[in-house]
């Protein structure tokens, strides 16, 4: 499938996967002092369970595998998180492969009213669907958004930030419907 | 079924107290996995999603989308406890926010 994008929106995009890619790429929880640090980052920590994230973004994209036993969520953390976080940071870093080789972006001569064409494939396809899901929800989180509260948002004045990022939350909610109701449409 | 695996040499069940040797074999507990309702994913994403990930017909999947939507969480699973932590698993790997639990838990 084919996706069109103006050169600045393509940037937002690049700017936007390449912080939630530093984002779940990070490890859990760093214990204190440069040590543990690098016993950690040689897999020689004694205990390299992943706490539960304090961020809530965080703790939005690994969610607790059980309620009210936490025991059994921590556990489940351990055996579940490293991978998760390697999954998707692998689709995040898909997504920005695919806008890398886009055609049209050519830094030298880029003009942001340009539009940019995005060839995906399945694979491709798959990794922005889940990677547009991240984004909205690390924002969403962010934000604070709630159920019918679209109101709430627009009443604020034009200069608020948060505004502005309800309104790249917005957009970034229109591009995943189009391409849900685009792979919809391929399942049998 | 569990309890046999106690005769192999996997270290974690060699910890086991004896007594589960001699106990009846409980029928395997079923675990259900319930996906919880939240503000930010699109009700046609978690649709697919249950299509995509269970292979589940577009009916199915919509009315536990709905289910979701309306009552706050579903059911959208149920199998053995391995299973059930696949399917969140999964889940999660999707955005979605579900948990498991044993069936007769479910408020």
């Amino acid at each position: 499938m084919t996706a069109s994008f103006h050169t600045a929106e393509v940037e937002l995009l690049r700017s936007l996967v390449g912080q939630l890619l530093e984002l779940v790429r990070d490890t859990p929880e760093q214990k204190e002092g440069d040590d543990d640090g690098w016993a950690a980052a040689l897999g020689l920590a004694d205990d390299d369970t992943p706490k539960r994230p304090t961020d809530p973004v965080v703790l939005r994209l690994f969610p607790d595998g059980y309620q009210g036993d936490d025991e059994a969520a921590s556990d489940f953390r351990r055996f579940t998180e490293r991978g998760l976080r390697e999954a998707k940071a692998g689709m995040a870093a898909t997504v920005l492969a695919s806008l890398a080789t886009a055609e049209g972006v050519d830094p030298g001569e880029r003009k942001s009213r340009e539009k940019t064409r995005v060839e995906l494939n399945a694979e491709e396809a798959d990794a922005w669907l889940r990677t547009l899901t991240d984004l909205r929800l690390a924002l969403g989180t962010r934000l604070g958004v709630s159920e019918d509260d679209e109101d709430q948002w627009l009443s604020l004045p034009e200069d608020d930030p948060r505004r502005h990022i309800h309104d790249v939350y917005d957009w970034l909610g229109w591009l995943q419907e189009t391409l849900v109701r685009t792979l919809s449409a391929g399942l049998p | 079924m569990r309890h046999l695996r106690i005769v192999t040499t996997a270290p974690v069940e060699i910890e086991r107290p004896e007594v589960e040797e001699t106990e009846a074999p409980a029928p395997e507990t079923p675990w259900v996995t319930v996906v919880w309702n939240d503000p930010v994913n699109l009700m046609s994403y978690v649709t697919y999603v249950f299509q995509a990930y269970f292979a589940y017909p577009k009916p199915k999947a919509e009315r536990l989308m709905l289910d979701v939507h309306e009552k706050g969480k579903a059911v959208v699973s149920e199998g053995s406890r391995e299973e059930m932590e696949r399917d969140v698993e999964a889940m999660h790997s999707y955005g979605l926010w579900a948990t498991l639990q044993k069936a007769g838990d479910l408020g």
